[in-house]
């Protein structure tokens, strides 16, 4: 396993040496900066008080930063499938399985770190530009600080929702191998979840769909008010999404010809 | 129309490396030009620059008088195969060549005259992914005649063909330039071209290092000598040596003469009766001939895959 | 040097024209077994999704116990759904003539406001109204003109519950009352208003073409619902009306002009009365002296409570992301397989060449859309009413507009994404900026992950505003609504949004070209 990683972690380093990778590391950072700062400017909160959770709202940026993360770990193997270098990679590293769970944790350490970045520069964001739109401790809302209980969840919980939307992302691209289906595919997922709940009239279809929604699930750690689902158990949703992908795409790849 | 390409002066870098350096030849109707060189030489920079993909930093490239862009209709002007694999593996050989048909104004009745024409009636309904090499080659031969151009255009079309193949595609070309088109192959490899090339262009650090009829560079390879078995060797040398040759043995009943053509020398030995068994024009091969032309680009023969990266 | 005679083709030249190249093109996109499974996926995932909201989507009212069928509401003289709900104290205008009145205040009442939800207090919501109205009959939804003060918009002249003229601004009061007057001169009405009764000033006109020769004229006040709109923890909003009552004192009314009869009062609309009414004063009219006070709750406007025939659209989305996808992949597969050689050898002229590209995945992807909407709309309608829900009628020009729009919302998202593929000849990038830039504004816009604010500015500032042409019922700036994207109102006007997306397309396609000719093949 410890060659194989130190292989994939040379060809993520060295992908396509136009600098994919740290196009797709700055993209994430700074999509979901912008949109966190964007978002934390757009709201004010009057005196009378608001129904908004600062943190939440300085944390808005990871459902643009899902994308360059999704972005990358599609790359990470549906590229190979596009050159054929799948093929060396397979002859280099027979056995698949082990070489998918390296592309994974290789790709989990690569998207902690750009993730940790992009979240810390959030909420950073978001304790600057907030109090001036009304969210100052007179109305009830201390200062964001990392240091603080459930910010330090929302905030944790934020990078580790962005890790497993990466070996997410990475498991339908071993599965569907052509890279932009597989890319449709995972915004899909991740992106009209949210939409068909509001499609739905039913209250108790809303709260299934909700409950398995990976982005909705997923995003409950930001919430710093109760919702339909424990944080822990919505990140546990996400993770579910990702293994089964990974696994169907192991599988996938054991059994098909690459 | 005149059925020529004219390439006059070419030059274009890639960063730091110069693909083209003054390239200039001209391509005359009626036989197959060779182009060939090393890996590397420029063959395919200056065919994509001809065919308008490529912009030359300096110099131009003349189709039938006209630079390629400015060309209406263009198949039928020009037919060209650059890479046998670009196609869409999910559409049929058939289908493949529909939409190129249908964007030169043709029909599908055009399609199935090509496909009869390169042999891959039966395959034509096929998925061109699963098609081989040898079955691709045929395929791109097949789009290059669509138009029915005067001028072709082909890049290494022996690449993938088996020993058959081979041997129907140096056919093919020959019979095609006989129908007066001009028909430009280019070649890394000089031996596919033995028989089949009436002309040679020989390419090499991005200029043109040899430009000439075939006949006149083995020739010049051969350099008029001639293979000669007698069991009279003492004879045979003081007759021919008589006669201005320069003779040299090289074998206990083998001589090598040159300065006398051929046919003189049968006429003088049997002239003075001397018995010989064997007379032949030592001919040099076309691999030879480009051997000796390419000598001094050779650092370049090492190099690979320059050609193919861009 | 062997010189030969040159070759001569005998085949008849093809015609060299856009035509051939477009034929070219569509033979590309037809043959490619996937391609067209995917797009004509697309298209059977916006039906079938559209389909299965409308028949999973049940409305009922109940009616004590009983669960019955929602009333719908009345249909004013434009064909849109209006409420009409006022007090109405009223006599017959059987020729031309005109009322004049003074309004000297104008109170009311709003039941369970925020923080303290059990308590009624005085206030009044900005929409309520006490004024004069001359009305077609008593029939809700029929023709009217009405001059009115309202509570926070001033005066205004509004008619046919769709028209809304602004007059002086300012409140009333004992101390600062208005004098309103409404003249009717055949289908023509006008109204005025005044401070003091003698000095005049024209607040506008409006023409109601076939109006009965003999009307209903007098005055009338009424107070809507407000409005509370909390966030729901499953993304979206939860909006909840809440009972108001206004009050206004009329004196010194006249009617010029033969107006037969005494004044009868009643209330138009508004069957049903709440448990509140119970236990409160009544809406009525009371008179002493000339003086008149009247007390009513409901509003005279076009209402937007009910489903708008683009509701099931939704899947729209998703079938966007699998047209964007095959898009994309039709340019970027030719640069992956170096195709895109041959397809330049074909035509050299590449802007041509792009165009024709444009023009076919365009023209199949409208098709696509617009045939998945013409079923999603007209089919999801008659199930939606089957099941009880009240579908908002509009006109048949915004339906085909919506059902079109849709097709050429679809043809304009792949003519863009398109023209991302060629920019960046790699899938994964183009299609991952084609949906972050078409796809992910409207769903972050409208599931309710962003302020709305901050959802406005994105569905007017990204390509995602194209989706405004879909809006089949416009914002009414003269009543209160929720009126933010989540609720399905866009920022910009139908065609303004699809020109916004037209132009990121243009953009794009105009970059393409221009890299497209100035690249290496």
């Amino acid at each position: 396993m410890k060659r194989e990683l130190h292989a994939e972690w040379t060809k993520l380093r060295t992908m396509s040496g136009s600098g994919r990778l740290p196009l797709a590391a700055v993209l994430t950072v700074v999509l979901t900066v912008a949109l966190s700062a964007a978002a934390s400017a757009a709201v004010t909160c009057p005196a009378i008080g608001c129904d908004q959770d600062p943190v939440r709202l300085s944390l808005t940026g990871v459902h643009l930063g899902q994308a360059a993360v999704a972005m990358l770990a599609v790359l990470a193997i549906g590229g190979e499938y596009g050159t054929g270098m799948i093929r060396t990679t397979f002859t280099a590293m027979p056995r698949r399985a082990v070489a998918l769970s390296a592309k994974a944790a290789v790709l989990a350490g690569g998207t902690l770190a750009v993730g940790t970045v992009a979240v810390l520069g959030s909420v950073l964001a978001g304790r600057l530009i907030l109090p001036g739109g009304g969210f100052v401790p007179a109305h009830g809302f201390p200062p964001l600080s990392p240091a603080d209980g459930p910010t330090l969840r929302a905030a944790l919980g934020s990078v580790l929702y962005l890790v497993l939307v990466a070996l997410l992302s990475l498991g339908v691209a071993a599965a569907v191998r052509d890279a932009a289906a597989a890319i449709g595919t995972v915004l899909g997922l991740l992106y009209v979840f949210p939409l068909v709940i509001l499609m739905v009239s039913d209250p108790a279809w809303q709260l299934r769909l909700w409950q398995v929604s990976p982005l909705n699930a997923g995003l409950a750690i930001q919430s710093t008010t109760p919702l339909p689902l424990s944080p822990g158990a919505g990140l546990a949703v996400v993770a579910a999404w990702a293994a089964a992908a990974l696994l169907t795409g192991g599988l996938l790849l054991r059994l098909r010809d690459a | 129309m005149e059925a020529t390409i004219e390439v006059a002066g070419l030059r274009k870098r890639f960063g730091q490396i110069t693909a083209l350096d003054g390239m200039s030849f001209t391509v005359t109707p009626g036989q197959v030009t060779g182009f060939v060189g090393p890996n590397g030489a420029g063959k395919s920079t200056t065919m994509r620059v001809i065919l308008g993909l490529d912009s030359a930093d300096e110099g131009h490239a003349l189709v039938g008088g006209r630079p390629y862009r400015s060309l209406r209709r263009p198949l039928s002007h020009v037919g060209a195969l650059l890479d046998a694999g670009a196609l869409q593996p999910s559409r049929t050989a058939r289908d493949h060549l529909l939409w190129l048909a249908h964007s030169q104004g043709l029909g599908a009745g055009r399609v199935g005259e090509v496909i009869e024409q390169v042999g891959l009636g039966s395959a034509a309904r096929r998925r061109a992914g699963g098609f081989s090499l040898g079955m691709r080659q045929r395929l791109g031969i097949a789009a290059a005649l669509l138009g029915d151009p005067p001028v072709l255009m082909l890049d290494e079309p022996f690449n993938g063909l088996d020993p058959e193949g081979i041997v129907w595609m140096r056919g093919f070309l020959r019979s095609l330039a006989a129908e007066g088109r001009a028909v430009l192959v280019s070649s890394h490899l000089m031996s596919e071209l033995q028989d089949t090339a009436g002309h040679l262009v020989v390419a090499g650090r991005g200029r043109v290092v040899a430009d000439a009829a075939v006949a006149d560079l083995i020739a010049a390879a051969s350099g008029g000598r001639i293979a000669l078995r007698t069991p009279a060797r003492a004879e045979a040398m003081t007759a021919l040596a008589g006669a201005g040759a320069t003779v040299a043995a090289t074998g206990p009943d083998a001589l090598t003469v040159s300065g006398l053509a051929a046919e003189r020398v049968v006429s003088l030995l049997n002239a003075r009766a001397v018995p010989f068994s064997e007379v032949a024009a030592h001919r040099a091969t076309l691999e030879e001939a480009h051997m000796d032309l390419t000598r001094d680009v050779a650092e370049f023969r090492a190099a690979t895959g320059r050609e193919a990266a861009r | 040097m062997s010189v030969a005679t040159v070759y001569r083709s005998g085949l008849r030249a093809g015609r060299d024209g856009f035509a051939q190249l477009v034929r070219a093109e569509w033979t590309k996109f037809r043959t490619v077994r996937g391609w067209v499974i995917a797009m004509t996926a697309a298209s059977l995932i916006i039906v079938a999704l559209g389909l299965s909201y409308a028949s999973g989507n049940r409305s009922t009212c109940g009616q004590g116990p009983v669960e019955v069928a929602c009333p719908a509401p009345p249909v004013g003289p434009d064909g849109e759904a209006v409420t009409d709900g006022f007090f109405f104290v009223h006599r017959p205008l059987p020729a031309e003539g005109g009322i004049t009145v003074r309004l000297t205040s104008l109170t009311g009442i709003i039941t369970y406001p925020p923080p303290d939800h059990d308590k009624i207090v005085p206030g009044l919501v900005p929409w309520a109204k006490a004024g004069i109205i001359v009305k077609e009959n008593t029939r809700p939804g029929s023709a009217y003109a009405a001059l009115m003060v309202t509570a926070g918009h001033g005066v205004r002249m509004q008619y046919d519950y769709t028209h809304d003229i602004a007059g002086r601004p300012g409140r009333v009061s004992a101390a600062s009352p208005r004098w309103l007057r409404l003249t009717r001169t055949g289908d023509t009405l006008t109204g005025y208003e005044s401070a003091d009764g003698r000095q005049w000033a024209k607040v506008g006109t409006a023409r109601l073409d076939g109006l009965a020769a003999t009307v209903r004229i007098g005055f009338f006040v009424t107070s809507p619902s407000d409005l509370t709109v909390k966030r729901s923890d499953l993304g979206g909003t939860i909006e909840q009306a809440r009972f108001t009552q206004a009050t206004g004192v009329f004196d010194h009314v006249s009617v010029q002009g033969t107006a037969p009869g005494e004044w009868s009062g009643g209330n138009v609309g508004n069957a049903g009365t709440t448990d509140w009414e119970r236990h409160h004063q009544a809406t009525g009219v009371q008179e002493s002296g000339g003086t008149f006070t009247v007390t009513g709750h409901g509003d005279i406007a076009p209402q937007t409570d009910g489903q708008p025939i683009e509701r099931p659209l939704t899947g729209v989305l998703i079938g966007l992301i699998v047209m964007v996808v095959v898009a994309v992949t039709s340019m970027t597969a030719e640069y992956r397989r170096g195709l895109i050689r041959t397809t330049l050898l074909a035509d050299p002229r590449r802007g041509r060449t792009l165009a024709a590209k444009a023009v076919v995945i365009g023209a199949v992807s409208f098709a696509a859309g617009l045939a998945a909407a013409a079923v999603a709309v007209l089919a999801g309608r008659p199930i939606l009413q089957a099941n009880g829900n009240y579908v908002l009628p509009v006109s048949t020009f915004t339906e085909v507009r919506v059902i079109a729009g849709t097709g050429v919302l679809a043809a304009l998202a792949a003519v863009f994404a398109l023209a991302l593929g060629t920019l960046f000849r790699r899938a994964v990038a183009a299609v991952i900026t084609a949906i972050a830039l078409i796809v992910v504004p409207y769903i972050l816009a409208t599931a309710s992950v962003l302020p709305d604010g901050a959802a406005q500015w994105l569905l007017r500032l990204t390509p995602a505003a194209g989706f405004a042409i879909q809006q089949s019922i416009p914002e009414y700036a003269h009543v209160l609504g929720h009126y933010v994207p989540a609720a399905g109102y866009f920022p910009l006007a139908p065609w303004a949004g699809l020109a916004v997306l037209s132009a990121y397309t243009a953009l794009a396609l105009g970059l393409a070209v221009v890299l497209l000719r100035r690249r290496d093949g």
